[in-house]
C-alpha cells in the first residue's frame, strides 16, 4: 500500500514536474534549450511510478504509537531551532534544543538541561573561539 | 621518472603542518564519528564539508581532512561491529561475522588490531595503485568528449546508487529524483531560473551538502528514536591482546583481498561495501579448510578489512582523473571539489598537480597515522561508545545545525534541511537507496551540460550520443548492468511467491 502510495505520487510530480518545465522556453543558446532535461527525466519517473503503484513492495513496519510522536515532536524542535538560531542566538536557542531533545530521548529533565548546557557551551567554544567561525549571539548578547 | 618527482613533491605538500594537523584531526574526528553505530563515513564527510569551507582551507587541505575522515570513520565503524555486533556502517556488516565472536572468546583487542593493520595493508596497496594507475588513465581520459561523458555520467549514476541490491526500479526512481532535484536552480547555460519559484535562496540551486546531511545524518536521528524500542545493547569488554603484534599480520590474506579490493573500488558503482562481501567471499573460498570461518577466524577479519581500504582508495581513480565518482562517499567528495572550483579530470593532473599528488602523498600518510593512532588508543575509543546515546545524538544534530549553517548563514538552508532529514527518513522507510539521489544532485548538472552540448555539436540529432564507440560501449555495460538487475529482481520475486505459495 505504502508503494502503491508513492508510486501514484510519483507519476503525479512527474506529471507536474514536465507541465513546470515546458514554460522553461529559450530563443537562444542550444537547441533543446533549458526544458529538455526536466522533460525527459519526467518520463521515467512517471513510468517507474506508475510501475511501482502496481507492482508495490510490501510495506514497511512503519512508526507508531509514542515512537511517532517522539518523530514528531523531533521534527518541531528542529523546526523551532532553525527559525530561532538568529533572533535567540546559539548559546540559548542550543541550550533549549539539546535539552528538549535529550529529555525526549529519556533522560532525567535536570540531566537533559545540563546536557544542553555542556553541547551548547563546549560547541560554541570549539567553533566560535578555536576554529573562529561565528556564530549567532542573539538578542541576549546585544546581536 | 615523471611520477616519482610528482610523489616527491605531493609529500613536500602533504608534510606541510597545516596538512599533517589536518590530517591527524581527520582520522581522530572521523574515527569518533565512524565509532558512532549507523553513522557512517558518508554521515561523517558530510558534516565536516561545511567545517572545511569555514576555515578557508585550500583544496588540497580539504581533500586531505575528508579522505582522512573516510579512513578513519572506516575504522571507527570497525569499533562498533567487532565490540557490538552492530555495524558501524554498510561496509562493517562483513566484519561482524568474525569479529563479534572473535570479541566474544575474548580476543577483542586481537581483532581491533587486525583490523588496523589489515586496513592499513589495504590502504597502502590502493595508494600505490592510484599511484601508477591515475596518470595513465588521465591520459586516456583526452578522449572523454560530451558525449562520452554523458555516457559515464548515465553510467555512474544507474550503477553507483547500487542497482546490484535491492530493487531496480526503486534505485532508478532515486536516481532521477537527485537529478530532478538537481534542475533547480539557474540554467548555468541560458541563465534562467527554474523551479525557484521566487525564492532568490534557491538562485544557486540546493546545496548538495545542505542535502547530504539532511538526508544521512538528520534522517539517522529519527531513525534512531525508532530502534529504541530494540532495547540497550550489551557491552563488550576490551582486554589486553592476546598475541603478538607481528603474528596478526597475515600478509597472504591481506595481499589477496587488497589487490580484489583495488579492483573493485577502481569500477564505478562498486565501494568498500561490495568490496568488503567480496574479499570476505574470495578468502573463505581460499583458505577456509577447516570451517573456522565465521566462528572467529582471525583470517575473516582480516579479509574484509584489507579489501574495503583498498576499495576505498581505488573509488578516488575514477574520482580524480574522470570526474566520475567510484562510490557514494568519492560522491561527496566531489561534490565538494567542484565547489571548491578544482574540476577533476585529465586536466587536473597538468594543471594542479599538487593538489592530486598531495592528496596521494596524504593517502599514505594518513594510513600510517591511523596505525600509530588506533592501536594503542583503541581502549579510549571503545569508552566513548559508552557514552549514552541520548547525549551523543543530539550532539550530532547540533555539530549537523552548525555545518549547515556555516555555509550560508541563514535558516532557510536549516529548514531546507530538516526537510531533507524528514525525506530521507520517508526514502530509507520505503527502501529507496540515499545514495543515488545525492548522486543525481551532484551529477545532474555536468550530466546536463554535456548532453546539450553534444546534441549543440550535432545540430539537435540525438542519434550522436551513440555514434561514437566509446560512449556506445558505455551506454551497453549500463543496459546489461539494467538488465540483469531486472532479471535478478524478476527471479527474486517469483522465488517469494512460490515460498509463499508453499507455507
Amino acid at each position: 500500500m505504502s508503494d502503491r502510495i508513492l508510486g501514484v505520487l510519483l507519476a503525479l510530480f512527474a506529471g507536474w514536474y514536465s507541465w513546470e518545465a515546458r514554460s522553461y522556453t529559450i530563443d537562444f543558446g542550444d537547441p533543446m534549450g533549458p526544458a529538455l532535461f526536466p522533460e525527459a527525466l519526467a518520463v521515467p519517473i512517471g513510468l517507474l511510478g506508475l510501475y511501482l503503484a502496481l507492482r508495490p513492495d510490501p510495506d514497511p513496519d512503519w512508526s507508531t504509537g509514542r515512537y511517532l510522536l517522539s518523530q514528531i515532536f523531533t521534527i518541531v524542535v528542529l523546526i523551532v531551532y532553525a527559525l530561532m538560531l538568529q533572533p535567540a542566538g546559539f548559546v540559548l536557542a542550543t541550550i533549549v534544543m539539546v535539552a528538549c531533545l535529550t529529555a525526549m530521548l529519556g533522560a532525567r529533565p535536570e540531566k537533559a538541561l545540563a546536557g544542553g548546557v555542556a553541547t551548547s557551551l563546549g560547541f560554541f567554544a570549539l567553533f566560535d573561539w578555536i576554529l573562529g567561525i561565528s556564530l549567532p549571539p542573539g538578542f541576549f548578547f546585544g546581536g | 621518472m615523471d611520477i616519482l618527482s610528482s610523489l616527491a613533491n605531493g609529500f613536500a605538500v602533504a608534510v606541510q603542518p597545516v596538512n599533517l594537523l589536518v590530517a591527524f584531526i581527520g582520522c581522530f574526528v572521523g574515527t569518533v564519528i565512524g565509532a558512532l553505530p549507523g553513522v557512517g563515513p558518508v554521515n561523517g564527510i558530510a558534516i565536516l564539508i561545511p567545517l572545511a569551507f569555514s576555515l578557508d582551507l585550500s583544496p588540497v587541505s580539504a581533500l586531505i581532512l575528508l579522505t582522512s575522515v573516510y579512513y578513519g570513520s572506516m575504522f571507527g565503524g570497525r569499533i562498533a561491529s567487532i565490540l557490538l555486533n552492530i555495524p558501524g556502517d554498510a561496509s562493517s556488516v562483513v566484519t561482524c561475522i568474525d569479529g563479534f565472536p572473535m570479541a566474544k572468546q575474548g580476543r577483542a583487542a586481537d581483532a581491533l588490531a587486525i583490523s588496523a593493520l589489515s586496513s592499513f595493508a589495504g590502504g597502502t596497496l590502493a595508494t600505490l595503485g592510484l599511484t601508477v594507475l591515475a596518470p595513465t588513465l588521465a591520459m586516456a581520459a583526452i578522449h572523454f568528449g560530451p558525449r562520452e561523458y554523458f555516457a559515464l555520467y548515465v553510467m555512474a549514476i544507474v550503477i553507483v546508487g547500487g542497482i546490484a541490491s535491492g530493487n531496480p526500479a526503486k534505485t532508478l526512481i532515486a536516481g532521477l529524483i537527485g537529478l530532478a532535484i538537481g534542475t533547480v536552480g539557474i540554467d548555468p547555460a541560458t541563465g534562467i531560473p527554474r523551479f525557484t519559484f521566487g525564492a532568490y535562496e534557491l538562485y544557486e540551486g540546493i546545496d548538495f551538502v545542505i542535502v547530504a546531511i539532511g538526508l544521512f545524518a538528520i534522517s539517522e536521528f529519527l531513525f534512531y528514536i525508532e530502534q529504541r524500542r530494540t532495547g540497550p545493547v550489551e557491552q563488550i569488554p576490551v582486554g589486553r591482546r592476546t598475541a603478538a603484534l607481528s603474528r596478526l599480520t597475515y600478509p597472504a590474506t591481506s595481499l589477496r583481498s587488497g589487490l580484489l579490493g583495488f579492483v573493485v573500488g577502481v569500477l564505478p558503482g562498486s565501494g568498500a561495501t561490495l568490496a568488503s562481501f567480496l574479499g570476505y567471499a574470495l578468502e573463505k573460498r581460499v583458505v577456509d579448510k577447516k570451517g573456522t570461518f565465521g566462528k572467529g577466524d582471525p583470517r575473516g577479519v582480516a579479509a574484509p578489512e584489507a579489501a574495503d581500504n583498498a576499495a576505498a582508495g581505488g573509488a578516488l581513480v575514477p574520482m580524480l582523473t574522470l570526474g566520475v565518482p567510484g562510490s557514494g562517499t568519492t560522491a561527496i567528495m566531489l561534490g565538494m571539489l567542484v565547489t571548491l572550483n578544482v574540476q577533476p579530470g585529465p586536466l587536473l593532473f597538468e594543471q594542479q598537480p599538487d593538489i592530486v599528488w598531495g592528496l596521494v602523498a596524504a593517502l599514505y600518510l594518513s594510513n600510517v597515522i591511523l596505525l600509530i593512532l588506533n592501536i594503542p588508543l583503541v581502549g579510549i575509543f571503545a569508552k566513548l561508545l559508552s557514552v549514552p546515546p541520548h547525549y551523543l545524538m543530539p550532539g550530532v544534530v547540533t555539530v549537523s545545525f552548525l555545518g549547515v549553517y556555516s555555509v550560508n548563514q541563514n535558516s532557510f538552508d536549516l529548514l531546507l534541511m530538516v526537510g531533507f532529514g524528514v525525506f530521507g527518513y520517508l526514502l530509507r522507510k520505503l527502501s529507496i537507496p540515499l545514495v543515488p539521489v545525492i548522486l543525481g544532485i551532484i551529477l545532474g548538472t555536468p550530466m546536463e551540460q554535456s548532453l546539450r552540448r553534444a546534441l549543440a555539436a550535432s545540430g539537435g540529432d540525438l542519434w550522436t550520443l551513440v555514434e561514437s564507440p566509446l560512449a556506445l560501449c558505455l551506454h551497453a555495460i549500463t543496459g546489461c548492468v539494467v538488465l540483469v538487475a531486472i532479471l535478478r529482481e524478476g527471479r527474486r520475486r517469483a522465488e517469494q511467491a512460490a515460498a509463499a505459495r508453499s507455507t
